[in-house]
């Protein structure tokens, strides 16, 4: 067992607050859940409370803020320091050491924040706040939540709560405990509308499929334990105690991080354990847009980033790089076969899910690589490495904050325009009452030709999709060339990275394409049928959201200017201090634009290709075209339209065959590996279930019953010897008496 | 360690000393005055003049408010245990008060400071609770407020409350056996008061006279146990006695002298067999009352038992405190099992939470029995000295805590017994639709008496099983140090107890859910449907008692180390 050596704990002025960036959500879980059982319909309740909506909101606000401080009092004094942390402690005790004296431990929640801390940090609270205003306006207008919205918002706020906390925790065990409470909220939301039965089983199916992997992920804590004997950050990434890891047992520390991976691929949707995410839909919207796209998901991500200690560490060269290739390829699978699948998708929602897969896969192929060269590279000294490792690093990290960014805004932009073109169907057949059976308001056959009936939206399902496909200056596009730069360049060094390069580059055509048509289909053209005809502009709480992550993906650009890859994956750099913003982009411009090395500068120009031409260019001649007559959008779309359009007359083909090939209707079922999963359950895990059943019901609740009935009976016994009468308790305390005296007499 | 200041009585610093005493005192001469005030008027002798003199005659209107006593004993019992509070909260010196002829009387240190805490909490609670519910037709009718009792009656009730408090803290003061004898009759007597208070009531008088009877037979050991030691020793100061124990305790007559005290303490504990008063006297008492019996009676039956455990275990005596040891341990073993088996198949709450007080009484003895199983001498013991500091760091804690849960327990009882009894178990059903916060708080109190974290009751549990198994190992320290082979058999036997300890708590869990079960998901009896009595006294006693069940169990760390201070100020050496 390695020493419980502890660093030094650097106390800031914010820090001290910032358990309750924490306990306030936590707390109106509670306060919301209980006004809204008491007060359940009341009209102040009800419209001016938008039930409990509007206590999250402000809590959500608070923590925003809190965390705001934490993050600028860390950028602007503490980016030198390795990290900075605060314990609580609960229970302060003994534990036997196996010697003859006791060893003090303590038991608490502490605080624990660096540079990844940091990042996810914002992003999660940032858009916890900004889902809640959209929630508002979402979910509060739809009469089928009517009388039931507190328990959406509580459940909201609990998973806040679960997520900052997991960002926050100091410990792999407490991140273990909040990323479990996002698991039961998670699955909590996504049965909301448990009455039906797509949404009770969708839930299931989460519940059960991350927990699969957090199984192993608890495995790989328990061996992690065994091997240092705790799983503190301070411990388990302290340079000494990972020497003496190193020394004796490499080989585990490997399995156990291994394990450890299994957990992120359930909590983020990679193969083989992605199935749940596309059913997750399920849930309301606010729900995919919250958990399912821009937090949840990436906690599997950031189990993953917390790992890079390890794989960064001198003591360990060398000695994981399996590990980093099996990470890198999981992703390179996922991001290919999820843009596949993709392809064929017409619920507006599930090109979101697949795509969330697709693009969180990019992440990881980024981690993969990044930890590769961390693992394999001597960057402790060479300042070359050092600088290599760092972006790579970041760049797998500055995709997480835009893909967040825009997956969120995409998520919502979505749920605007299902939320209005089921009001608009709704306005039209009011009188019908049969309307709601056949209607699917989320699938793209209802919609078409809506840029100019919801211009907001538009815009921001046009940024947002422009960011994911990593169109040039915009949002993913720094990140994106990175990940795919960073993964030819282990795959230079090591050809088994050439795997996950290629899905990459591929992943990056298909992203162009199925992005592109998925605005193409709800946007552009004319509308496919009167329903769509009929949509109108949405609601303020719900563009809110919209416009300032509109800005934030614009802003991208900027971050990448302030050197956001190299400060928010490593502490050496600080914020800011290397050049100023203008430099800062123009750096960033000739380094992406005009690599000096030709290899990059001919890959990043191949990426573009494929992402920007020949993917949109698909997807335009296919589906592009112009609006109805008498329809404008706005003058920043128009270009795009009329360049779907013209692409559509000039190129248009045919992809009936296509679309009828075994190959697609094998993408629309998914690749049958829901299927086959379903299967393997039917025959081996429901067979064994039920001989396990058999034998529960016969063995152990024999046993507990007979206990049970052995032990009233034995009460009852017990009790008769309490007769109520005065005169028997005196002989039962003189045969007392006696038995001590006997005792006594005996001895002495 | 700190200095002992020893003062004579009535001399400088003893009114500061002795503060929360002489309020109790103030407060029970106001309970026999100021219910009596009226215009009564005195007639000089051969005269026609009347001097008005204010006592007797019509009573004023404040003064024939029947809440009136409740107010005084309330606010009485309150600020004798704030100002412990705030004593303790300004560091703590040890005071010694010596009769002129230089005998140890009293001793004011951190031991004692934390069992008048629990004493004076325990009874402000009960009686501040018990303010509307002192009524004419005994326990079950609902009455309006002018019919309450008569307030010459309800001064009786809380007058006996303040005395027993008094009482209790000489217990906790005593350094000489006779006076804490006095002080233990002075709260016994008491509580068998109180226990058969509603005279009208069959119940009531029939629990209160069984409880009498057995409890006197039990002082008559217990008494003779202690002429047996003054026999011996010719003294019956606690130091003179623990000097003359290690000398030569090995002898018969201090033994069982010794054994026979240890029934008449067992009595107030409610260890096994001598337990069997306890249940009928809770069930009969009125719920405050019962509580009271089964939180601070207990606590002071506890130091009984702490105090000739210093006496054997003083240094050097091992031989004698092996024997009184096993007496011990085997009447915890004993009376957690009974305890347990008992409350399983009970119906009626009140005797449920009776068989769960003795079970509680059960673990207390057996962390009793761990700090005896060490040497307390700080010089010889070292490490493992610091190990019975914790196990007695856990049973102090564990009677601070008891009292919010277990005291909290019945008071939720207690509200149901105005509405017309508490009888069985199914009074209780649909709790949670009559009275949702009733029955979360109830729910609280279940399961930290079952020993569920985050909750107080989990801690203190904890507590005193990791202090028994430290004790236990740190026995085999020897063993280990020298590199042999150690197996489960060279720990001290006190293992065993701790082992059993876990062993009851798992059955216990059954009993206490079982109460859950009911309130949420029964429904309530015919004729209980509607809302439960009123009255915020109780309710506010109860959230107090919620607040400190939860507050403690998350953030209990202060209040350990108050119990830490008050187990080792109670060392000699210390």
């Amino acid at each position: 067992m390695a020493g419980t050596e502890v660093t030094t704990t650097v106390h800031s002025e914010w820090m001290q607050y910032a358990p309750l960036i924490i306990l306030l959500p936590m707390m109106a879980f509670a306060v919301i859940l209980f006004l809204g059982r008491v007060f359940n319909g009341h009209p102040f309740w009800k419209k001016n409370l938008k039930e409990g909506g509007l206590i999250a909101l402000p809590v959500m606000g608070a923590s925003l803020i809190l965390s705001l401080l934490l993050i600028s009092e860390f950028l602007k004094g503490y980016s030198g320091v390795e990290d900075i942390f605060e314990k609580i402690a609960w229970v302060n005790t003994g534990i036997w050491n196996g010697g003859s004296t006791t060893e003090s431990v303590s038991f608490g929640f502490g605080i624990y924040v660096d540079h990844v801390t940091v990042m996810l940090l914002f992003v999660a609270s940032f858009l916890c706040l900004l889902i809640n205003v959209f929630s508002i306006g979402y979910m509060n207008t739809d009469p089928i939540n009517d009388n039931r919205n507190h328990r959406f918002y509580a459940e909201f706020v609990l998973f806040c709560s679960g997520m900052l906390g997991m960002v926050l925790a100091d410990s792999f065990l407490w991140l273990f405990i909040f990323w479990e409470i996002m698991g039961l909220c998670s699955y909590l939301l996504i049965g909301f509308y448990y009455e039906r039965p797509s949404a009770a089983s969708a839930a299931k199916k989460a519940f059960l499929t991350t927990r699969i992997g957090d199984v192993f992920l608890m495995i790989g804590l328990v061996m992690l334990w065994d091997l240092f004997g705790s799983l503190d950050y301070a411990v388990v990434f302290d340079t000494h105690n990972i020497e003496m890891v190193a020394e004796s047992s490499a080989g585990t520390l490997q399995w156990a991080l291994g394990l450890m991976f299994i957990g992120a691929v359930g909590k983020s949707a990679q193969f083989p354990l992605h199935v749940w995410l596309p059913d997750a839909m399920e849930g309301p919207t606010p729900v995919s847009a919250l958990i399912h796209a821009a937090t949840m998901v990436n906690a599997g991500l950031y189990l993953v980033a917390r790992m890079f200690p390890f794989f960064g560490a001198e003591a360990l060269h060398g000695d994981l790089d399996d590990l980093a290739f099996i990470i890198a390829a999981v992703g390179g699978i996922t991001a290919v076969m999820a843009a596949a699948i993709a392809f064929v998708q017409m619920d507006l929602k599930k090109v979101l899910a697949y795509s969330t897969m697709s693009q969180l896969a990019y992440i990881f192929t980024g981690l993969g690589c990044a930890m590769y060269l961390a693992n394999t590279l001597d960057w402790h000294h060479d300042s070359d490495a050092h600088y290599i490792v760092i972006v790579a690093f970041g760049a797998s990290l500055f995709h997480l904050f835009n893909h967040a960014m825009a997956k969120g805004m995409l998520f919502m932009a979505s749920g605007s325009v299902i939320h209005e073109v089921h009001h608009a169907h709704h306005h039209l057949h009011h009188d019908d009452d049969h309307h709601d059976d056949d209607f699917d308001a989320q699938s793209m056959e209802n919609m078409g030709g809506l840029a100019s009936k919801m211009p907001i939206t538009a815009t921001a399902m046009l940024i947002g999709s422009a960011s994911i496909m990593g169109l040039p200056l915009i949002g993913g596009f720094w990140s994106k060339e990175g990940i795919i730069a960073n993964a030819w360049r282990v795959a230079q060094d090591d050809p088994r990275f050439l795997f996950p390069a290629m899905c990459v580059l591929l992943g990056a055509a298909m992203t162009g394409f199925y992005m592109s048509r998925m605005w193409l289909k709800t946007f552009a053209g004319k509308p496919n049928n009167e329903v769509a005809a009929h949509v109108g502009p949405t609601n303020i709480w719900i563009k809110t959201p919209l416009f300032i992550l509109t800005f934030v993906t614009l802003s991208s650009v900027l971050l990448a200017g302030m050197g956001f890859t190299h400060w928010a994956a490593d502490t050496e750099y600080s914020f800011l201090s290397e050049k100023n913003i203008i430099d800062g982009i123009l750096y960033e411009m000739g380094h992406a634009f005009a690599n000096s090395d030709s290899f990059f500068f001919i890959l990043t120009y191949v990426a573009i290709f494929l992402g920007a031409i020949v993917g949109p260019g698909v997807a335009m001649a296919l589906y592009g075209g112009k609006l109805a007559d008498g329809e404008h959008a706005k003058p920043w779309m128009r270009p795009v339209i009329r360049l779907s359009a013209w692409v559509n007359k000039r190129f248009h083909f045919d992809n009936t065959a296509f679309r009828e090939s075994s190959l697609a209707t094998a993408l629309e079922n998914r690749l049958y590996i829901d299927e086959y999963y379903d299967k393997a359950m039917l025959n081996i895990v429901a067979g064994f279930s039920t001989k396990v059943a058999e034998a529960d019901t016969e063995v152990i609740d024999g046993t507990i019953k007979a206990i049970e009935s052995g032990s009233q009976s034995l009460s009852t016994f017990v009790r008769s010897l309490t007769t109520g009468s005065a005169r028997d308790y005196i002989l039962m305390v003189a045969v007392g008496t006696l038995i001590i005296s006997l005792l006594i007499w005996g001895v002495a | 360690m700190s200095k002992t200041t020893t003062i004579e009585p009535f001399t400088a610093g003893f009114v500061e000393a002795l503060s929360p005493e002489l309020i109790l005192f103030a407060g029970m001469l106001l309970l026999i005055l100021v219910p009596n005030l009226g215009k009564g008027t005195f007639r000089i002798p051969g005269t026609q003049t009347r001097i008005p003199w204010l006592l007797g005659g019509t009573r004023f209107k404040f003064s024939s408010d029947p809440r009136l006593p409740a107010w005084i004993a309330s606010i009485t019992l309150g600020s004798a245990f704030l100002n412990v509070l705030y004593v303790f909260s300004q560091g703590l010196d040890r005071v010694l008060i010596v009769s002129e002829s230089g005998k140890e009387l009293l001793l004011i240190n951190g031991f004692s400071r934390i069992f008048e805490l629990i004493f004076f909490g325990a009874l402000a609670l009960a009686a501040f609770s018990s303010m509307n519910r002192l009524q004419v037709k005994g326990i079950g009718s609902k009455i309006p407020e002018h019919e309450l009792y008569n307030n010459r009656r309800q001064a009786d009730f809380y007058i006996l409350m303040v005395t027993c408090a008094l009482g209790m803290s000489v217990v906790a003061l005593a350094q000489d056996l006779f006076v804490l004898f006095i002080g233990l009759e002075l709260a016994s007597f008491s509580t068998y008061v109180l226990v058969a208070f509603l005279k009208e009531s069959k119940v009531g008088v029939e629990s209160g006279m069984k409880y009498f009877i057995v409890g006197s037979v039990a002082s008559g050991v217990g008494l003779y146990g202690l002429s047996m030691l003054y026999l011996w020793a010719g003294s019956l100061q606690f130091s003179v006695l623990a000097a003359t124990f290690a000398v030569s305790g090995t002898t018969a007559l201090p033994l069982i002298g010794i054994g026979f005290v240890l029934v008449g303490f067992g009595f107030k504990v409610s260890a096994a067999p001598f337990h069997f008063a306890a249940p009928d006297a809770y069930a009969g008492a009125m719920s405050p009352v019962a509580g009271v019996l089964a939180t601070a009676s207990k606590a002071m039956g506890m130091i009984g038992l702490v105090r000739m455990l210093l006496i054997v275990a003083a240094p050097e005596s091992s031989d004698g405190s092996a024997v009184w040891l096993v007496c011990l341990g085997a009447m915890a073993a004993v009376t957690m099992t009974w305890g347990n088996l008992a409350a399983l198949g009970s119906d009626n709450p009140k005797r449920m939470l009776a068989y769960s007080s003795v079970a509680h009484a059960g673990y207390m003895l057996a962390a009793l029995t761990a700090v005896g199983a060490w040497n307390w001498d700080a010089a010889v013991a070292g490490d493992a000295s610091a190990a019975a500091v914790a196990v007695m760091t856990a049973l102090l804690f564990h009677l601070v805590v008891l009292v919010a849960f277990k005291l909290g327990a019945f008071l939720v009882l207690s509200i149901l017994e105005s509405e017309g009894g508490a009888s069985r178990l199914s009074s209780l059903g649909g709790l949670a639709k009559r009275e949702p916060l009733l029955a979360v708080a109830m729910f609280i109190f279940m399961i930290s008496l079952a020993g569920v974290p985050p909750m107080a009751g989990f801690l203190s549990k904890l507590l005193v099983i990791m202090g028994i198994v430290r004790v236990a190992v740190g026995d085999m320290g020897a063993e280990i140090s020298d590199g042999g082979i150690y197996a489960l058999g060279d720990m001290h036997w006190v293992w065993w107890l701790a082992l059993l300890m876990v062993i009851n708590s798992a059955i216990s869990v059954f009993y206490y859910l079982r109460v859950v079960v009911v309130m949420f998901f029964n429904e309530p009896e015919e004729g209980r449907e509607g809302p439960l009595p009123r009255g915020w006294q109780v309710r506010v006693a109860i959230l107090a008692c919620v607040l400190t069940t939860v507050l403690v169990g998350v953030a209990g760390d202060s209040l350990i180390r108050l119990c830490e201070m008050a187990a080792q100020s109670l060392n000699y050496n210390w």
